[in-house]
Order: structure tokens, then sequence, then C-alpha cells
């Protein structure tokens, strides 16, 4: 396929998906009238390098860049107001604006993130790179990185999908899967439910948790030929689950994601496994799936689950 | 209502284990000898009627929150499989009837399965 129609229906796919859906509405924004001094606090306790500049209608008038605050430190002007220093040629986006859009902006200038402005010229949302990756992941649903440029993502400490860090020493529940024995698969899971059934979550969330690393585990020890661990990590607003190994990988990554495909062997097929719906109930039970394989090296699956009444965005 | 206690009589079968589920409600009934197609299409408080009576069946159960499960044609269950059902407390049938026609008679008796309705 030419790389324009390409193109074209990668673009059509995200088509309905707009800057106001992936926008960040966590806002960090600062008076016009205020001093470069409090700007430059500001930008030290949030850990950002800009702030769009409102003013008193909260409009956005401007943005402050932490270039301008080496430059007031330099001259002496950092009790001066912000409106002195500021830029106020901003480049921004509008709500309704598409991912194309958004993705043109980022190319265009090399900024971290843009500001989201409504009719009113407000200051709506943030949009930095990793909210369009999110934006991405919730219409899919599931990622999947099969590349030897990617390994050094594989098995490292960080959240494939959120990006925190999830330290294995500090899960809430941790089983060591035994790969050699088919009898035992799904006992990892079991246990990971049982730990969860006695704490008053809501009974779907926790069969849903049991059903996907019940997959995520046996597909371990149908396939991986190596050493597997499960990881149960509980965030305030919701689960993730790690369920790795370091095993052979996976060989053939669009067969494996069709339903009904199945390279089990038939003494695993005798016990009723390989119906080839391993990563489809993954996908169907967890909220966001993301798995990472690299033949020979392991293979990485990372599910999220939403405690109820929980609202995008996360961060 | 159909009750435990209604399929149980209606296929003569034997309770293995889970014996004070007699008076709880069947909601959907499904048939499966795949664990994946247990684990994809099982639903909260369904019965399962399977030919599989590996333990593993009743960690699938337990994983999906079964109500329970019938082993159909009297087959031979591995005394592990009985021992985690009632360690669990889990509901554990067998019948003599075959799987089509002990389906056949739940179905009869006016329950549906886990597709009912998507026609």
């Amino acid at each position: 396929m030419p790389e324009k129609n390409k193109l074209q229906r990668y673009a059509a796919i995200f088509e309905d998906i707009k800057a106001g859906d992936i926008m960040s509405t966590r806002i960090v924004e600062i008076a016009a009238d205020k001093k470069i001094a409090h700007a430059k606090e500001l930008m030290k306790i949030k850990k950002i390098s800009g702030i769009p500049v409102v003013d008193e209608q909260r409009r956005l008038v401007g943005i402050i860049s932490i270039e301008d605050i080496i430059h007031a430190l330099e001259f002496n002007t950092i009790n001066d107001p912000i409106r002195r220093v500021m830029s106020t040629q901003v480049v921004t986006i509008r709500r309704e604006d598409s991912l194309a859009a958004v993705v043109d902006k980022f190319e265009n200038y090399k900024f971290g993130r843009f500001p989201v402005v409504d009719e009113d010229n407000r200051v709506c949302g943030i949009i930095s790179k990793e909210d369009i990756l999110h934006g991405i992941l919730e219409k899919f649903n599931l990622i999947y990185i099969h590349d030897l440029k990617r390994t050094s993502t594989l098995n490292t400490e960080y959240s494939a999908i959120t990006g925190e860090k999830l330290n294995a020493e500090e899960a809430n529940f941790h089983y060591r899967i035994d790969s050699s024995d088919i009898d035992a698969a799904g006992t990892g899971a079991a246990m990971l439910k049982q730990f969860l059934s006695g704490k008053n979550f809501h009974n779907d969330i926790v069969r849903r948790v049991g059903v996907a690393t019940y997959e995520a585990e046996t597909n371990v020890v149908i396939h991986s030929r190596g050493q597997g661990d499960i990881f149960f990590f509980q965030d305030q607003d919701r689960f993730i689950v790690r369920v790795v190994d370091n095993g052979v990988g996976i060989e053939d990554l669009d067969k494996a994601m069709k339903e009904g495909y199945s390279t089990a062997p038939d003494h695993v097929r005798e016990r009723g496994f390989g119906a080839g719906m391993g990563i489809a109930n993954m996908k169907r039970f967890a909220d966001k799936l993301v798995i990472i394989s690299e033949k020979g090296s392991g293979t990485q699956v990372e599910m999220i689950f939403y405690l109820p009444s929980q609202t995008w965005p996360l961060i | 209502m159909t009750k435990v206690r209604d399929i149980v009589a209606l296929l003569e079968a034997e309770v293995l284990s889970g014996g004070d589920k007699l008076d709880e409600e069947v909601k959907s009934v499904g048939a499966s000898d795949m664990i994946s197609d247990m684990l994809a299409l099982s639903k909260p408080g369904m019965i399962i009627l399977t030919g599989y009576t590996y333990p593993q069946v009743i960690r699938t159960a337990l994983v999906t929150d079964l109500l329970g499960l019938i082993v159909v044609r009297g087959k031979n269950i591995a005394p592990e499989t009985i021992a985690y059902a009632r360690e669990n407390n889990f509901l554990l049938l067998r019948t003599r009837g075959y799987l089509y026609s002990s389906c056949g008679k739940i179905y009869a008796m006016g329950l549906q399965g886990g597709d009912a309705g998507k026609e």
C-alpha cells in the first residue's frame, strides 16, 4: 500500500478522537499580574517547564517558560509581573481539533505540551505526547509492541501503559508460575482472586481480574517454556496485573491475536486448553491490555482494571 | 425460578459437593469442554455441563463465579477434582445422561443459555 493511503487510513481510524477527549484536565495556570517568582515556584512544585498565563477572566493571554525565568534571574527582574516577560505568541489547540491536527502541532512546533482552549479562549486542558498515547490506547484498548528496538521496555519496572514505576517488591500480590505443570495452570489467578475476594471490592472487577489473569498465566504455562511471575499492584483507582516470563516469546503476533488460532500442543488441548481465546479473553475482561513480546526474550502482559466510579483521565 | 434442586431431580444427578446450594437459583446454563470457552462465556450464577473432569475445571469455575458444574455421562471424576470442589464447597453434580440430552431436558424446562436474546 502506498504511504499516503496508509496515512489516510490511519487518520480515518482516529478521526473521531478530538483534542477534548484526550486532554488532561488538571490545568496549571497563572494570572498575568503575578510576579515571575510566583511562576518559578509553581514550576518547581508541579515539575513543569511552562505555564499558561491568563487574565482576570481566565482567558489565555500568554505562556511563561523556564527560559523566561532564567532570563529574569539573570537580569534580576524576578519580582516583575509575568505580563512583562511572557510570550504572547501562544500555540494552542482547540478542544474540537482532531487527533491528526494535534499531532501536526507536535510536529510543527517543538513544544512538549500545548494548552487546549475553548470558544472563549479559556484554558480547558493540556495535551502532552503521553495524552496522545492514552487517546490511542483508549481507542484500541490494546497495544502490541513487537519489535527488537523495544526490548529495553521488556521486564522493566515501569508500567508500559501509564509509565508509572511498578516495583516488583512492592507488589500487593506475587505468584511464581510453575510452567512445568499444566495441571497447576490457573492456580496463581485463583489465589489472586481469593486474595481480592476478602477485601470488599466489587464482585465484577474481582472476577474480571481472575479470568484475565488465568488466561495470561495459562499462556505462560503452555507456551513460554520459561520462568514466569504474576504481580498485582493495587492503586487508588485501579488494579494493575503484570504477568511476565523469560520464555520463547510470541512468534507470530497476527496469528496469536486471532480468535480460534492456537499453537498449543496436543497434550495441552486434551486438558481443554488451546481454544485460541487467550488474548481475546484478556482483552474482553481487562480495561487496558498491553502485550510486549520479543521472540527469544519473553513476553510481558500488563492489564489495567479500573475500579468502579473512576473516570478518565488518570493524570 | 429454577432451583438447583429442580435440575438435580430432572437429571437424576448425584450431588458430589456443595450440597447446601440446592435451593439457590440457577440463572442460566451452558455446556463446554474447553477451559478458555468457560472463561470467556460463563456468567456468575451459571451452571455448566461438561465432560471435563480434571481439577482444573473447579479452578476455572471458582475464578468465574460459576454456581456449579454438572459432569455428564456418569464419567469417572479424579478424586483430586472432588476434593478440590469440597474444599471450596463448590456445587459439583454428576448425571448419567449424555451432554446433548441433559442440555435438552434443562432447556425444555425453560432455562436458557448464555446467548439468550442475542440471536
